[in-house]
């Protein structure tokens, strides 16, 4: 349904030019505002109480984290705003001088950033902390958008007897993510460089990428997992009785047997099952969580979903899920609306970017994929990360400005 | 409206609307779909396995101690009752992750429970370990100190858990039947261990929320009580006074008598085998069972430290076993009661019946005929009555009534006065009997066996077989299964178990055990039973003195175990007391004979124990005369008034000084003293002279030798015992050993015993 509407919107479009656009631009999408705002008002009520625990026992302040998460979140919905407010085609005017930024801030990072758990992530501003990679991955959605406008033809079909035209075409996609990633294996910093990739795909995929090596990659990928499960399956107990193995193996290791060892390697993730599992169907009421009393690390950050299953249960955990799939389908429904293939691809990338992380968060919380730290948009706590996902929502809500039906609706 | 074509890069193609409508069915359905379905996984079907693992761990459970229930004795005096005391934790764990000082923890405990502090500070090594025990059971103060250091230092790896204490107000009375608990609260011996499943109660629990480092969550809504159930309460059919008199005669006839290897005494109700007392000795202090007496604690000393501790567990082990039950022995002519019976239930004698005894019997088929069974008394009794038989205590003529019973006779009933099964006695630790088989026994051509029983030789039972064989024989013939435990309650009140006896068979007649009666009677009033003669009561009974035969075969030297069994009133019988005194030195100078040493001790018990169960006296003309008097209050009274009110009591006078009112008295007011003492008054300005006298010893004498004795030292003498006329009497033990300082007038009380009756029945 939506598909076909969307296809007779492109026909009609064929008709306009950038001319046609009038100096008045349309109203952003009220659906996906809404969704936005509900999602940032339940995550920013979670943070109070998932971190209510925590803040009383470290600074005896239990309001701290949540004071500073209502005015990131109040900044970001001004600049969400704000960023539907910039036109497009200066998105795209800018997208490759982001991308040369993003690089040169991670690489400034290596020198400059604070340290924290072996890990240089941050720049220090003082008020807050920043994470370049956040600018990477918005850098990385528009640069490939723009990139796949113009070279992207050549990655449609994928034939070994015309294999040097697909690799020179396909070169700058791989060398931005080949340094880019390179950069933030450097930090280290394993998430990021997985999701910045998987955005990257996701562009390349919607942009049209050869269908065909789309499945081989992704059975390489299963291939890979499945050799390194058995590999885990059989060496778990020994692992755990030994405290031995790769950093990056032993977290598949205790991803599969948790409960091998409760206390140390299984500890995060049997603790947010705990917390998930004890939920049951209705919860244990809003701020009744028990587990954020210390048991759960992170829980106001990369597992503030497990406190959000503990208190709200299934049926608000499922609510919020819906909200979510609500909130992307409407992003991908913008990007179907928009404008130009840039405008489309830049929101099916940044609605994409949602999706994987909301996708990764939400099975490390439950144990569905090894555990590896991503937070939940709207949810987690964490200033800089919050803004940037707002004023990301912007860049949508900038496309949906231009969409042929909101502006002549 | 315009028509341009843009430039080919800028046109939405069909193929990226086709990847994101894909997209969004992935992104924005698929995933979300599998997300769901995983989140209903985890939370709803396996809700309950996480919710309790959670719980698990986030909850403290607090245990509410149920309260052990209390055992009273049969007038509801309490004898063990539990009450709450705390016992101090380490959490060597809670120590390492709170970053608690364990040196400091360690000096601190160690000065305010008076604890080694390394044994503290090393408890604290293993910080994987909680919940370490450091001292079980502190009260009050201690309690107090703990837990305020506690609170002043916010510790976490120091702890107060509630625990219940165990006390024993009567601390060693009736030791062996109470027994005690260990420090979990378990009952270990006696009532404690066996009725523990009542006794105990369930343990509530209070479980509450707490945060990872083991304090209360902040707003912690979760909390569960589990109530405790509190234990049963036991009464007990023993009778604590009579408990007290039976243990305050036997550890006095063990001093008396310089018993070498333990005593025991059973006080029973014959008609129903309520078993009122129950005394063993040594006995221990039921609120330190572990503490020895110094005395055994004085011969370890200096020992190997292992073969120190193995001295000491034996000591304890042995000051916990109950004798009465435990131990077995062979009861000598005590028995002879039962070889008694069997022959009148079966006819096979009566009261007219006359037995010749020269001094032996031969003829018994397996004894060597230049060996015949001697009677104790090598002369012989002659010709006898078959009452005299038994106040003589003649194994010649219990022989011949055991031949004539016949081995499978005698063996029908052993079995069914109980001798070869264990009583079914509601307390820990009965021994079985040891018998031969029926085969051996019934040999034809060997009925030493045979022979041996009639006169109570070389079989082993407990006490308290006997007693309860002896029950029937003189109740009318109902065996009865003997019991300590009369009624258990729930905490409610509501009685849960009550034991109501209940015969389990018929064993003699009722004329056969009237005739029983008779005949023990007979042996107290004119038999080798004298000594336990009680002034004003009938009392009945059997005097026992026997070898261990096996001892005797292996080392050739004479043990003896002397004992009696008496019962009272003889018309009505009330009570039966078995006492039992193993192995007397021959340096107590008495004569060793169950007559010379059990008799007494019983008839110095009846004596007590009569009058409390309520059953008065009915004195002879002459025992009237023999009764001690209580020296009334003479002064301040005229000298006239007073010369008749001691007249009036039987006392005599002698006066000293001049004056019309009575300014002292000797003996002192309430003082108990024999008939006719000479009570002296003082008139005037006279006073009693105060100063010490030394105690003669008198033991062996005649009463009036030893009166004189006492009184030309200026002391008093009262007589307990046979009567002081009674041919043979004779001071057995007093009560103030010789040539101890007394006050001047103290009196001295004298136990008599006939010394003519000397032998070993």
């Amino acid at each position: 349904m939506a598909y076909a509407e969307a296809k007779n919107t492109r026909l009609r479009e064929n008709t306009l030019d950038d001319d046609a656009i009038p100096e008045k631009r349309g109203r952003v999408d009220l659906p996906f505002t809404i969704l936005v705002l509900i999602l940032l008002s339940i995550g920013v009520v979670m943070v109070l109480s998932a971190s209510y625990a925590s803040a009383y026992y470290e600074s005896g302040e239990p309001t701290k984290y949540f004071t500073r998460q209502l005015i990131f979140a109040v900044v970001g919905v001004a600049a969400m705003f704000l960023f539907s407010y910039i036109k497009m085609k200066t998105y795209r005017n800018f997208s490759m001088p982001l991308l040369a930024l993003a690089v040169g801030l991670l690489i400034m990072v290596l020198f400059i950033g604070v340290e924290r758990n072996h890990a240089k992530r941050w720049f220090d501003l003082g008020f807050t902390t920043f994470q370049p990679s956040e600018i990477a991955k918005i850098a990385v959605i528009m640069a490939f958008s723009v990139m796949v406008c113009k070279y992207g033809d050549g990655l449609r079909n994928f034939k070994w007897s015309h294999k040097s035209e697909f690799i020179k075409a396909f070169f700058p996609f791989a060398g931005v993510l080949g340094v880019i990633g390179a950069l933030l294996l450097m930090e280290p910093h394993k998430s990021a460089t997985i999701i910045i990739i998987a955005i990257g795909a996701v562009v390349l995929f919607a942009g049209g990428f050869d269908v065909k090596l789309v499945f081989l990659a992704l059975g390489i990928a299963a291939a890979a997992a499945i050799i390194l499960i058995s590999k885990a399956e059989s060496s778990y107990a020994e692992l755990a009785a030994t405290g031995g193995g790769d950093y990056a193996f032993r977290r598949i290791v205790f991803w599969l047997h948790p409960e091998a060892d409760p206390s140390n390697g299984g500890y995060q993730v049997l603790q947010s099952l705990y917390a998930v599992g004890s939920g049951g169907l209705t919860g244990l009421g809003l701020g009744q969580s028990r587990q954020k009393y210390l048991y759960l690390p992170e829980e106001h950050n990369d597992y503030i979903f497990a406190i959000v299953c503990e208190e709200l249960g299934f049926i608000g955990a499922a609510l919020i899920l819906v909200l979510f799939a609500m909130l992307i389908i409407r992003g991908f429904w913008i990007a179907l609306h928009a404008r130009t293939k840039f405008d489309a691809l830049v929101a099916a990338g940044v609605t994409g970017m949602l999706a994987i992380q909301v996708f990764l968060n939400i099975s490390v919380v439950t144990n569905f994929i090894p555990c590896t730290g991503i937070s939940l948009p709207f949810f987690s706590y964490g200033g800089t990360a919050l803004l940037m996902q707002l004023a990301e929502m912007g860049v949508i809500l900038s496309v949906s400005r231009d969409m042929p039906t909101t502006r002549n609706g | 409206m315009k028509t341009v074509v843009r430039q080919p890069d800028d046109k939405p193609t069909g193929t990226v609307l086709n990847r994101t409508f894909w997209l969004l069915i992935f992104c924005g359905i698929a995933a979300f779909l599998a997300l769901g379905y995983n989140l209903f996984k985890l939370q709803v079907i396996r809700h309950g396995e996480f919710e309790s693992k959670a719980i698990d761990q986030q909850t403290r459970e607090a245990v509410v101690k149920a309260a052990r229930g209390t055992i009273y004795d049969r007038s509801g005096k309490v004898l063990a009752v539990s009450a709450t005391a705390e016992t101090v934790y380490l959490d060597p764990f809670l120590l390492a992750k709170n970053g608690e000082n364990a040196s400091e923890i360690s000096d601190a405990l160690s000065a305010l429970l008076g604890l080694d502090r390394e044994s503290i500070y090393e408890k604290y090594a293993n910080t994987k370990q909680r919940g370490l025990p450091v001292k079980r059971k502190i009260e009050g103060e201690e309690a107090k100190g703990v837990r305020e250091y506690i609170v002043a230092n916010k510790l976490t790896s120091v702890y107060l858990a509630e625990d219940t204490k165990r006390y024993y107000p009567q601390s060693s009375l009736a030791s062996g039947v109470i027994g005690f608990v260990g420090t979990d609260n378990y009952g270990l011996e006696g009532v404690e261990a066996r009725y523990d499943d009542y006794l105990t109660g369930t343990d509530g629990r209070v479980v509450r929320l707490k945060n990872v480092s083991g304090t209360d969550m902040l707003f912690g809504d979760y909390e569960n009580y589990f109530d405790a159930e509190n234990g049963g309460d036991i009464t007990l059919t023993l009778d604590s006074t009579i408990q007290y008199y039976v243990e305050k005669h036997l550890t006095q006839a063990i001093e008396d008598f310089d018993i070498q290897s333990g005593a025991a005494a059973i006080a029973i109700n014959p008609k129903t085998a309520e078993i009122l007392a129950m005394a063993t000795f040594g006995n221990y202090d039921l609120n330190a069972p572990f503490d020895v007496s110094e005395d055994i604690l004085a011969t370890l000393d200096g020992l190997p430290d292992e073969e120190r501790a193995a001295g000491l567990a034996a000591a304890r082990t042995a000051q916990w076993r109950n004798k009465a039950i435990s131990d077995t022995y062979e009861p000598g002519s005590v028995f002879k009661t039962i070889t008694l019976a069997i022959a009148l239930e079966e006819g096979l004698i009566n009261e007219n019946s006359t037995f010749y005894c020269g001094g032996s019997y031969s003829g018994v088929p397996g004894r060597p005929v230049d060996n015949p069974y001697h009677c104790w008394k090598s002369g012989g009794h002659g010709t006898q009555t078959l009452s005299e038989a038994v106040q003589n205590s003649c194994n010649v003529a219990f022989v011949n009534i055991g031949m004539q019973i016949g081995a499978e006779r005698f063996y029908k009933y052993i079995e069914a006065f109980g001798f070869k099964e264990k009583t079914g006695f509601d307390l820990p630790g009965e021994a079985s009997s040891l018998w031969w088989s029926d085969t051996e026994f019934m040999n034809p051509k060997d009925k030493t066996e045979l022979a041996s029983a009639s006169f109570g030789q070389t079989f082993n039972i407990t006490p308290l077989q006997l007693v309860t064989a002896i029950s029937a024989a003189v109740n009318g013939g109902q065996m009865y299964t003997p019991h300590i435990v009369k009624t258990i309650k729930d905490p409610a009140g509501n009685i849960i178990k009550s034991v109501d006896p209940e015969p389990v068979r018929q064993v003699i007649s009722e004329k056969t055990s009237a005739t029983v009666r008779k005949i023990l009677e007979d042996v107290v009033a004119v038999g080798t039973g004298r000594n336990a003669q009680v002034a004003g009561y009938r009392v009945g009974g059997k005097t026992g003195t026997s070898t261990n035969t096996v001892i005797q075969a292996e080392t050739e030297q004479k043990k003896y175990i002397v004992s009696f069994c008496g019962v009272a009133p003889m018309d009505d019988p009330q009570i039966l007391v078995l006492v039992l005194l193993d192995n007397p030195s021959n340096k107590s100078g008495v004569y060793i004979s169950g007559g010379n040493m059990g008799a007494p001790t019983v008839g110095n018990i009846l004596s007590d124990v009569l009058p409390y169960l309520g059953i008065a006296p009915q004195y002879t003309e002459d025992e009237a005369k023999q009764l001690n008097v209580t020296v009334p209050k003479l002064i301040s009274s005229t000298a006239e008034d007073a010369k008749k009110t001691l007249e009036k009591a039987g006392l005599s006078v002698r006066t000293v000084g001049d004056g019309d009112t009575v300014t002292g008295q000797m003996p002192s007011v309430n003082a108990v003293v024999s008939p006719g003492t000479k009570v002296v008054i003082y008139l005037g300005a006279d006073m009693p002279d105060n100063s010490a006298v030394t105690v003669p010893s008198v033991t062996g004498r005649g009463y009036y030798e030893a009166k004189n004795a006492l009184e030309s030292a200026g002391l008093f003498i009262r007589s307990t015992g046979v009567p002081a006329t009674a041919t043979g009497a004779a001071v057995s033990v007093q009560s103030i050993p010789s040539g101890t300082e007394v006050e001047y007038g103290s009196v001295v009380e004298v136990t008599l015993v006939d010394k003519s009756i000397q032998g070993q029945y």
